[in-house]
C-alpha cells in the first residue's frame, strides 16, 4: 500500500547526540587509562546521577553499554560468552551482554571500559539488577553499594519510604567523600538538581509537542535516541544545552508543519523496549504504514516528566528520593502503568497500543497479558501484543514479527476507513 | 463478469483461488501445490492450475492478491494482505455468521474476532515456537511412522488418551518414544497428542473473546482428531467448510475482487508473460 519503507529523523539533533555519547564514552576510556575521572555503574530507571555529578562521577551504565552492543548487531558474542560461564538461556539478555563485555573486554565503541569506582545498584523496581550488580562487583573488584529503594505500592511514596531512601543518599555521600576523597559540595549538589529539574522541563514539553499532528518526532523510536543524553548529562550544562537545541528543533517543525510523516495515517502509543538488535528493521515495520508513536512508557523508565514532576532544588535530596520511589515507571505499579497509557490514548490521540512484550525480561513483562486485556476491553484501543527481545537477536522472527504488525494495521485501516465513511 | 484470484503462499502448502463475480461471488476453481523451496515457482503453479482448472486465462483475471508468509515473493499479481485478514475474510465468505475464527496452519496457529462484515476486531497468535501448530501433530507423526493423514482418525479410537506435559514440538518426541516405550497404544499416545494442542489452543483462543459462530480454517481443520479435541475443549461445535485449507486464499480473492475497483499503483503483471513460463 504505501511507498514510505524507511523512516530517518530529519534534523540535527540526533547527530549532536552521537557527539555527546561518544563524548561521554570517550571520558570512560579515559577514566580506564588513566583512572580519572571516578565512574560509577548505575542503572536507568530512578538513576540518582545528580549525587554523582555533585563529586564529578561520571556514570556507567550498563543498560546503554548493552543496548549500544545491540544496536551495532554485537550483543551475541557478550551474551555467548555469560551463557559459557553458567547463565542460563532465559536469564536477562542485558546482564548477559553486560556480564560477557566484562569477560571479553567488549565495548560498543571499541575503546575500553573502566572498573567503576562504585557499583551503585539503585535498586528500582527490577531485582534483577541487584544480583546484576553483585555479580559486576565480583568480576570488576570494585565496591559495591545497594540502594534500596521501596517498590510504589500505592499512588504516593509514603513519608517513611521517602526518610529511609534519603537516609541512605546521605549514606552514599559518606562513601563518595570516602572514594573520591572530596568533601561533599551542596551546592554544587544542588545546581547539578536544579539542571535536571530544567532539562526535565524541556524533555517534557518535547514529549508533549508530539501531541500535534503531525508529530515532530517518533516518542518511541527518536525519543530513545534522546534518551541517551537525558541520562548521561541530564545534571549537566551540556546536557542542558542539548535539550534546549532539540525543543528549538522540534519547535520549528512543528512551526513547519514538519512530521515524521506529513501525512501522518496512524498514531501509537508502544509499551515495553524495543527489539534493539533489530532496531532499524523494528522501525521500518511502521514507517511502512505511516504510523508514528506519539508517546511510549519505555521513555518514562528514566523518569516519568510529563505530567509535571520535576526534581527540586529547594529539597534536593528528598526530590532524588521521590525521582527514585514515585516518578520513574519501573518503580511505579501495573495500575499506574495501565492510567499512564489510557493518558497518552487519551491526550496523545493515539489510534493503537502496541505491547512488546521481552522474552527475558520477566520483571517489567509480566502483566503485559492482562494490559493486552485492558488496552482492548476497558480502554478500547486496537492492540497488538508481539514477543520477541530488548538484547538477544536469537528471539526475533522477522517474518512473524512483520506479519502482525501488517495484520494490526490492515485490521486498523479498515475501522478507520469505516468510521471515516460513516 | 469480473474475476479475480487469490493466492496463499503457506509454509508447508500454496493454495490459489479463482473467484468470479457476476451478481454475485463465486468460486471458479482451487489448487493446491507443495511449497517447497522455491516458493516463487510453487506461487506461479498454484495460479496457473487454478486459472487452467477454472478454464480461463490468466490475462482474464483483472487483479491477484497475494497473501501466506511467502507473500512478498510472489513475482506476479497486484498486491498482498496478510493470511489474518484473508483468513477472517474468507471464514466470513464462506459462513457470514463467523464471528471467531481458529486458524491452525503449518507454523501458526491463531484465533481471529470477526466483526459482522467480515474484518479483524482482534487476533491473537502463537509465539515463536511451533508449539500447537501443525508442524507439531506432524512431528508426532513422523515419530510414530504414521502417515500425516492417519493420526487424526487414529487418535479418534483412543480410550485413555496418554498425558503430554510439553507442547514443545521437539521434545515432544521424547515423551512419544518413552510412552511407546511404556507399551501404551498409537491411539491412546495421538489422544494424548491432539488434546494438549486442543488445550494450548484454547488458552491462546480466550485471550480475544471466542464468540460463536466459530469456525475453524487452515489445514490442520482437515484432521478430524484435531476437530474433535478442539470441540471437547471450547465445549461447542465449529463450523468446518471442505474449503477450510484454501480459506486465506478465498479471503484474498474476496480482497481481490474488492480492490479490484480501487485505483491501485501496482503491477499487472501475470506468470505467463515470463520467458519459460508454462501452461
Amino acid at each position: 500500500m504505501a511507498d514510505v519503507r524507511h523512516t530517518e529523523y530529519r534534523g540535527n539533533i540526533h547527530q549532536l547526540q552521537k557527539e555527546l555519547m561518544q563524548k561521554w564514552y570517550e571520558r570512560l576510556n579515559q577514566a580506564a587509562e588513566t583512572g580519572t575521572p571516578h565512574t560509577a555503574s548505575l542503572m536507568i530507571s530512578g538513576n540518582c546521577v545528580e549525587l554523582l555529578e555533585a563529586f564529578g562521577v561520571v556514570p556507567i551504565y550498563p543498560e546503554v553499554n548493552a543496548l549500544q552492543l545491540a544496536i551495532r548487531h554485537q550483543s551475541l558474542d557478550p551474551i555467548l560468552a555469560a551463557e559459557e560461564i553458567g547463565y542460563a538461556a532465559d536469564n536477562c539478555a542485558y546482564v548477559k551482554a553486560d556480564i560477557g563485555c566484562y569477560l571479553k573486554g567488549i565495548t560498543p565503541t571499541g575503546g575500553k571500559l573502566p572498573k567503576p569506582s562504585l557499583v551503585l545498584c539503585n535498586f528500582v523496581g527490577c531485582n534483577t539488577y541487584v544480583k546484576w550488580f553483585e555479580h559486576t562487583a565480583v568480576l570488576t573488584g570494585s565496591r559495591l553499594y545497594v540502594l534500596d529503594v521501596p517498590f510504589l505500592r500505592l499512588d504516593e511514596p509514603s513519608r517513611d519510604d521517602i526518610d529511609y531512601v534519603v537516609r541512605q543518599l546521605k549514606e552514599l555521600v559518606t562513601i563518595l567523600e570516602n572514594i573520591t576523597g572530596k568533601k561533599f559540595d551542596y551546592d554544587r549538589f544542588v545546581q547539578a538538581v536544579r539542571c535536571s529539574a530544567q532539562v526535565e522541563e524541556l524533555w517534557s514539553q518535547i514529549k508533549h509537542l508530539a501531541r500535534r499532528s503531525p508529530s515532530p518526532f517518533d516518542a518511541y523510536f527518536d525519543a530513545i535516541t534522546l534518551m541517551g543524553p537525558l541520562y548521561v548529562y541530564r545534571a549537566t550544562p551540556e546536557g542542558l544545552n542539548f535539550f534546549r537545541a532539540a525543543l528549538d528543533e522540534m519547535q520549528a517543525k512543528v512551526a513547519a508543519g514538519q512530521g515524521v510523516f506529513d501525512q501522518e495515517k496512524f498514531r501509537l502509543v508502544i509499551e515495553g523496549p524495543p527489539p534493539y538488535p533489530f532496531f532499524r528493521t523494528f522501525r521500518d515495520m511502521f514507517a511502512k504504514w505511516k504510523a508514528c508513536t506519539v508517546a511510549s512508557t519505555y521513555s518514562t523508565v528514566g523518569g516519568l516528566w510529563e505530567f509535571g514532576a520535576r526534581h527540586d532544588p529547594d529539597h534536593p535530596f528528598e526530590s532524588v528520593a521521590m525521582h527514585m520511589l514515585a516518578q520513574n515507571v519501573t518503580n511505579r505499579n501495573f495500575l499506574q502503568r495501565y492510567e499512564q497509557i489510557g493518558r497518552y490514548v487519551k491526550d496523545w490521540n493515539a489510534d493503537g497500543l502496541i505491547i512488546h512484550f521481552v522474552k527475558s525480561c520477566r520483571l517489567f513483562s509480566a502483566g503485559q497479558g492482562d494490559m493486552r486485556d485492558y488496552a482492548t476491553r476497558t480502554l478500547g484501543i486496537p492492540t497488538l501484543y508481539i514477543e520477541s527481545d530488548l538484547e538477544d537477536p536469537r528471539y526475533f522472527a522477522e517474518a512473524q514479527t512483520r506479519n502482525r504488525i501488517d495484520a494490526f494495521f490492515e485490521a486498523l485501516e479498515h475501522s478507520k476507513m469505516t468510521a471515516t465513511a460513516v | 463478469m469480473r474475476i479475480a484470484a487469490g493466492v496463499d503462499v503457506g509454509s508447508t502448502q500454496t493454495k490459489a483461488v479463482v473467484m468470479a463475480e457476476n451478481g454475485g461471488r463465486e468460486i471458479l476453481a482451487r489448487a493446491l501445490v507443495d511449497t517447497g523451496a522455491n516458493v516463487r515457482k510453487a506461487a506461479e503453479n498454484a495460479f496457473l492450475a487454478a486459472c487452467h482448472s477454472a478454464g480461463i486465462a490468466t490475462p482474464e483475471v483483472g487483479f491477484v492478491v497475494g497473501t501466506g508468509y511467502g507473500r512478498y515473493n510472489i513475482s506476479f499479481g497486484n498486491t498482498q494482505m496478510t493470511e489474518i485478514s484473508c483468513h477472517a475474510r474468507g471464514a466470513h465468505f464462506v459462513y457470514p455468521s463467523t464471528r471467531t475464527v481458529i486458524d491452525m496452519g503449518g507454523q501458526d496457529s491463531k484465533a481471529i474476532s470477526v466483526g459482522g462484515d467480515g474484518q479483524v476486531m482482534d487476533f491473537v497468535m502463537n509465539d515463536k515456537c511451533a508449539a500447537g501448530t501443525g508442524r507439531f501433530l506432524a512431528n508426532a507423526a513422523d515419530v510414530m511412522g504414521i502417515g500425516l493423514d492417519e493420526i487424526g482418525p487414529l487418535s479418534l479410537r483412543a480410550s485413555r488418551p496418554v498425558r503430554i506435559t510439553t507442547v514443545c514440538t521437539v521434545f515432544v518426541e521424547s515423551d512419544i518414544l518413552s510412552y511407546l516405550a511404556q507399551g501404551k497404544k498409537a491411539e491412546d499416545i495421538l489422544g494424548g497428542v491432539h488434546l494438549a494442542i486442543a488445550k494450548r489452543t484454547l488458552s491462546l483462543a480466550r485471550r480475544v473473546p471466542i464468540e460463536p459462530q466459530i469456525t475453524m480454517t487452515g489445514g490442520v481443520a482437515r484432521n478430524s482428531g484435531m476437530v474433535r479435541a478442539l470441540e471437547e475443549v471450547l465445549g461447542t461445535t465449529m463450523q468446518i467448510s471442505p474449503d477450510a485449507h484454501f480459506m486465506g486464499a478465498i479471503g484474498a480473492a474476496v480482497f481481490a475482487l474488492e480492490k479490484m475497483d480501487q485505483s491501485f499503483e501496482s503491477s499487472t503483471w501475470r506468470p505467463e508473460h515470463a520467458a519459460g513460463s508454462g501452461h
